[in-house]
C-alpha cells in the first residue's frame, strides 16, 4: 500500500513536467483559435457598423434618430422571428413554419376584430394560434422523434394554405383603430415596439445563457448523446423550443398586422422564411446547432432589413433581392465552415 | 512438404507509443484453418490490416506462394486472392443480395449493369456454399446467419486463395454457427487457406487445424490443435508468469450496505436474465470479451437503451425500492465508452462540462438563473481535487488531452455525487500516467463509499481495480469471482470452454 502511494507520487511529478511543456504549446494554439472565434462571433456587429458608416456617408439623412428608429420598427417582426428560430436552431432543429403561422395567426385575429371582437382578445388569439402550431411541431419533433424539416415544412404548407383559404387570398382590413394605435404607440418618441424588441432580446439572451433550460439547449445542440447521458430531459426541451418559436411568431404577427392595418396571408410568403433563416445565420447562429445567441439573431435581423432597404433604394426588383439574399446565406455558411476547418 | 500459400517473415509495426507487432512470422497453408488467438491489443488486427493493405508494415516481407509481394492497398490484397469476412457486417440492408455482392465489381456495359450476368455469378457462388437464396432477396429479409453467408459469398466472388475471418461468429446463433463451420470445411476441401480469428476458444477446437497465439505484438506459440488442450491456449494468451496487480494485492475490503440489486434484466437478443448486486464501497469488475454484452448491460441498466423485462432496486435511505427504468439515470454516474462521442460537449468550456449533470442544483435562490459564481467555485474545487491540467476553467474541452478530458467527466459526476458509478472503459486511449491517475481516483471514490461498476478490456487494469468480478458471455452473466481470482480464471470464464 505504501509502495503504491510512493509510486503514484512519482508518476504525478513526472506528469506535471511533461504537461507543462505540452501545455504551453497547446495554449498558443488555443489563444489563436479563440481569436478566430471572436472574429466570427462579432462579425454581425462589424458588418452592421460597416453598413451604417457607408450609408451614413452616402445617403443623406440616414443617420438621423428618426430614421434609425424607423429601421428598428421595420426590423422588429423579423427580429422576433429570428430569435424564435435561433432557439430552435441552437437546439439542433429547424422551423420553417414561423412566417406562415404568423400569417395564419394574423388572419384569425383580424377576422375576429373585423367582426367586432375585443382587440386584446384578438391579440391573444394571434398568440394562441401561433403557439398551438408550435406545440404541434414540438410534439412531433420532440416526443414523436419526427424529422424537423419535414414536420415544419408540412406545418408551413398547412398554415399557408389555411390562411389563403380562409381569406380567399384577400387581406382582411378594417381593424379597430385602437388596436393599431396601441401597438404602434410611442413613449417619449420611441415606439413601444422598439422598446419591447430590445427588452425581449435582452431577456432572451440572458435566459439562453444562464438559465437551466438555456444551458441545456446548447448542450443538446452540441451533443445529444452526451446530454442524454447527463440526464437532460431532451424530449421536453425540444418540444419547448418549437413552442417558444411559435410564441415569437405570435408576437411578430401582432406587430405586422398593426403596421399593415390588416390581416393578410401574404405576410408569410416564401421570401420571409428566407429572411428569418438568414437573420439567424448572419447573426452567428449555427445551422448545425449549439452556437449562437438571441442578440446575434436580433442584429442579424437588422442587417437583413438594411439590405432590403438598400435594395429598395436602388430600385432593384423583389426577385433580385431574393437572389442576393440567397447568396448571402451561402456566403455566411461557407465562411463558418472554413472557420471549422 | 507443401508450399505455404502465405508466409510473412519478420513483420514489425509500431504506432506512436506502441509497438503493435514485433518480428511476426507466420505461414498459412492451403486447405488449412489457421486460428489466431490473443487478448485485445495483442496485435491480431494489426497483422490482418497489413495483410489487407490497410496499414503498411515498418519491416518484414510477405511471400505469396514463395514469391515476395508488396501489399500496399486493398486492391493489391484482392489481386493476390486475399479476402476478408469482417466481424461487423458491412452489408447494405435495403439492397438485394446481388447488389451487395457485386457492389464494387458490377459487370456492366457502358455503365448499365448487366444484372443477368451478375445474378448468375452470385448464384454459382451461393450454390458452392450450399445456399439457394434468390439473388434478388433483400438483405434485411435474411437472418443474421444468412447475412453472414452472403458476406462470405461476397468474399468468394472472384478467385480467392486465402480468406480471413475476423470473429465471424459474434452475431450468430449456435445453429447458424454450425452452418458456418460446415462452409469452412467445404472451403478447406477446395484448397483455400483460412485464417480464423476468434475470442471464443471452444470454436478453435471445433474447426481449427493449427493455432498461433499472439501476446503483446509477438507470436508466442504455434501448435497443431490436436496436440494442445484448452488450458494450454489460455496459458499462451495471457502468459505463464501471472503478473499480479501493479499496485500489490488489493485487499478485499469490508463491503458496505447493498445499494443496487438487478433482477432478471433482459433485452431481447442482447441481454438475458441478468442478476447481480452491488454494495457501497465496492468496485465490481465486469469482464467479458468484445461482443459479450458488457456495454449493452451498462446502457440498458442506466436507461440509455430500453429493456424488455427486469427490475432494478436501489437502496435509498435504507429502503430497497424498485425504481422506474426511465428514472434510472438519476442514480447513476455514467462514464461511457467514447468520451468524445457521448461524454463531452467538446466546443464548450471545462466549467460548462463539469456542471452539466448537476445544473438543477446550481439555480440561484433569487433568479431562475444559474448561479455562475457558485458554478465557477465548485468547478474550480473539482479541478483542483482531480488535478486537471488547464489554463482556466473557461478553456475549451476539445483542447485538452484525453486524460484531462476523462477527468472532466469524472468531475461532472463527482459534482452531482450519485450513489452508483458505471464506468465503461474509463481509461481507454489514455497515457500510462493518466491511466494510473484515473485508476487512483476510482479507488478513492470507492473508499469514500461509492459503489462502482467498471468495464474494461484491459484485464490487468480490471484486476488492479476490482474487489469482485462478474464475467459475461453472449449476453449472460456466466461467472462471479471474488478478489482473489486470477487472470486465467477470468479468461477461461469469458472465452467459454469445454470444461463447463
Amino acid at each position: 500500500m505504501v509502495r503504491k502511494k510512493e509510486r503514484l507520487a512519482n508518476v504525478s511529478i513526472t506528469k506535471n513536467d511533461k504537461v507543462k511543456v505540452f501545455g504551453q504549446a497547446r495554449n498558443l494554439i488555443v489563444t489563436r483559435r479563440v481569436a478566430d472565434m471572436r472574429v466570427v462571433r462579432y462579425l454581425p456587429f462589424i458588418v452592421v457598423i460597416a453598413i451604417l458608416i457607408i450609408l451614413g456617408l452616402t445617403v443623406p439623412h440616414f443617420l438621423t434618430i428618426s430614421n434609425i428608429i424607423n429601421i428598428l420598427v421595420q426590423a422588429s417582426p423579423l427580429g422576433l422571428m429570428a430569435i424564435g428560430i435561433s432557439v430552435v436552431l441552437i437546439g439542433g432543429g429547424i422551423d420553417l413554419s414561423i412566417p406562415s403561422l404568423m400569417a395564419l395567426g394574423g388572419v384569425f385575429g383580424a377576422i375576429f376584430m373585423k367582426n367586432g371582437g375585443n382587440p386584446v382578445l384578438a391579440g391573444l388569439i394571434m398568440l394562441a394560434v401561433c403557439t398551438l402550431g408550435g406545440c404541434v411541431n414540438g410534439f412531433a419533433v420532440g416526443y414523436l422523434k419526427m424529422v424537423p424539416f419535414i414536420v415544419t415544412f408540412s406545418m408551413m404548407t398547412v398554415a399557408m394554405g389555411a390562411s389563403l383559404w380562409v381569406t380567399k387570398a384577400v387581406s382582411v382590413g378594417g381593424l379597430p383603430q385602437i388596436f393599431i394605435d396601441t401597438v404602434l404607440a410611442k413613449i417619449w418618441g420611441i415606439p413601444v415596439i422598439v422598446i419591447v424588441l430590445i427588452f425581449i432580446t435582452a431577456v432572451a439572451t440572458l435566459l439562453m445563457r444562464n438559465s437551466l433550460y438555456g444551458r441545456w439547449l446548447y448542450a443538446v445542440g452540441i451533443n445529444v448523446e452526451a446530454s442524454r447521458v447527463s440526464g437532460i430531459p431532451i424530449a421536453r426541451l425540444i418540444f419547448l423550443t418549437y413552442v417558444i418559436s411559435g410564441v415569437f411568431a405570435g408576437l411578430a404577427t401582432i406587430i405586422t398586422t398593426a403596421r399593415l392595418g390588416a390581416g393578410a396571408a401574404t405576410i408569410g410568403r416564401e421570401g420571409v422564411v428566407l429572411d428569418v433563416v438568414s437573420s439567424a445565420v448572419v447573426g452567428g447562429v449555427s445551422i448545425n446547432g449549439g452556437v449562437g445567441s438571441a442578440l446575434g439573431a436580433g442584429i442579424g435581423a437588422i442587417i437583413i432589413t438594411l439590405i432590403n432597404n438598400i435594395m429598395n433604394m436602388m430600385h432593384l426588383s423583389y426577385y433580385i433581392t431574393l437572389v442576393a439574399k440567397g447568396f448571402i446565406i451561402i456566403a455566411v455558411v461557407t465562411l463558418s465552415s472554413f472557420h471549422k476547418k | 512438404m507443401i508450399e505455404p500459400f502465405l508466409r510473412t517473415i519478420g513483420i514489425s509495426k509500431s504506432f506512436p507509443g506502441v509497438q503493435a507487432l514485433k518480428n511476426v512470422s507466420i505461414e498459412a497453408f492451403p486447405g488449412e484453418v489457421l486460428c489466431i488467438v490473443g487478448i485485445n491489443g495483442a496485435g491480431k488486427t494489426t497483422l490482418m490490416n497489413i495483410l489487407g493493405g490497410i496499414v503498411k508494415s515498418d519491416e518484414g516481407e510477405i511471400y505469396i506462394e514463395g514469391i515476395p509481394v508488396e501489399i500496399s492497398n486493398p486492391l493489391d490484397a484482392e489481386k493476390y486472392g486475399i479476402a476478408f469476412v469482417h466481424q461487423e457486417m458491412g452489408l447494405f440492408p435495403t439492397m438485394s443480395i446481388v447488389d451487395n455482392m457485386c457492389i464494387s465489381s458490377f459487370p456492366n456495359k457502358l455503365g448499365i449493369i448487366d444484372y443477368k450476368l451478375a445474378e448468375e455469378r452470385c448464384e454459382s457462388v451461393l450454390k458452392r456454399l450450399g445456399c439457394d437464396f434468390h439473388p434478388r432477396t433483400k438483405i434485411h429479409d435474411l437472418s443474421p446467419g444468412d447475412q453472414q453467408i452472403v458476406e462470405i459469398a461476397r468474399a468468394l466472388l472472384g478467385e480467392r486463395r486465402l480468406i480471413i475471418f475476423d470473429e465471424p461468429t459474434s452475431s450468430l446463433s449456435s445453429r447458424e454457427k454450425t452452418c458456418l463451420f460446415e462452409v469452412l470445411t467445404l472451403l478447406k476441401k477446395e484448397g483455400i487457406s483460412i485464417i480464423f480469428i476468434t475470442h471464443l476458444l471452444h470454436e478453435i477446437f471445433e474447426v481449427g487445424d493449427r493455432l498461433i497465439a499472439f501476446r503483446n505484438g509477438e507470436v508466442v506459440g504455434g501448435e497443431m490443435i490436436k496436440n494442445i488442450t484448452y488450458k494450454d491456449v489460455i496459458a499462451l494468451m495471457i502468459g505463464t508468469e501471472e503478473t499480479r496487480s501493479f499496485f500489490g494485492c488489493r485487499t478485499p475490503k469490508v463491503v458496505g450496505d447493498l445499494i443496487l440489486e438487478v433482477e432478471n434484466l433482459s433485452r431481447r437478443g442482447v441481454l438475458y436474465n441478468i442478476n447481480f448486486t452491488l454494495h457501497k464501497g465496492e468496485v465490481l469488475g465486469l469482464w467479458g470479451l468484445l461482443g459479450s454484452g458488457r456495454t449493452e448491460l451498462e446502457r440498458a441498466l442506466v436507461g440509455l437503451d430500453p429493456i424488455d423485462k427486469g427490475t432494478i432496486k436501489i437502496n435509498h435511505n435504507g429502503i430497497l425500492k424498485t425504481i422506474r427504468h426511465r428514472d434510472a439515470k438519476k442514480w447513476f454516474g455514467i462514464i461511457t465508452e467514447n468520451r468524445r462521442k457521448d461524454g463531452l460537449l467538446l466546443p464548450m468550456s471545462v466549467k460548462t462540462n463539469i456542471s452539466l449533470a448537476d445544473l438543477r442544483k446550481l439555480i440561484s435562490r433569487v433568479w431562475p438563473l444559474i448561479d455562475t459564481k457558485l458554478e465557477t467555485e465548485l468547478s474550480k474545487k473539482l479541478v483542483n481535487r482531480l488535478d486537471i491540467k488547464i489554463t482556466s476553467i473557461e478553456q475549451q474541452v476539445a483542447t485538452l488531452s484525453g486524460g484531462n478530458q476523462q477527468k472532466v467527466i469524472l468531475a461532472r459526476w463527482l459534482l452531482s455525487n450519485p450513489p452508483i458509478y458505471i464506468m465503461d472503459e474509463p481509461t481507454r486511449g489514455l497515457s500510462v500516467e493518466a491511466k494510473s491517475e484515473v485508476d487512483r481516483i476510482i479507488g478513492e471514490l470507492a473508499e469514500s463509499g461509492a459503489a462502482i461498476l467498471v468495464i474494461s478490456s484491459d484485464i490487468d487494469e480490471l484486476i488492479n481495480l476490482s474487489s469482485r468480478y462478474l464475467v459475461m458471455r453472449r449476453g449472460r452473466i456466466v461467472a462471479e469471482f471474488q478478489a482473489e481470482a486470477s487472470k486465467s480464471d477470468l479468461m477461461a470464464a469469458a472465452a467459454g470452454g469445454n470444461h463447463e
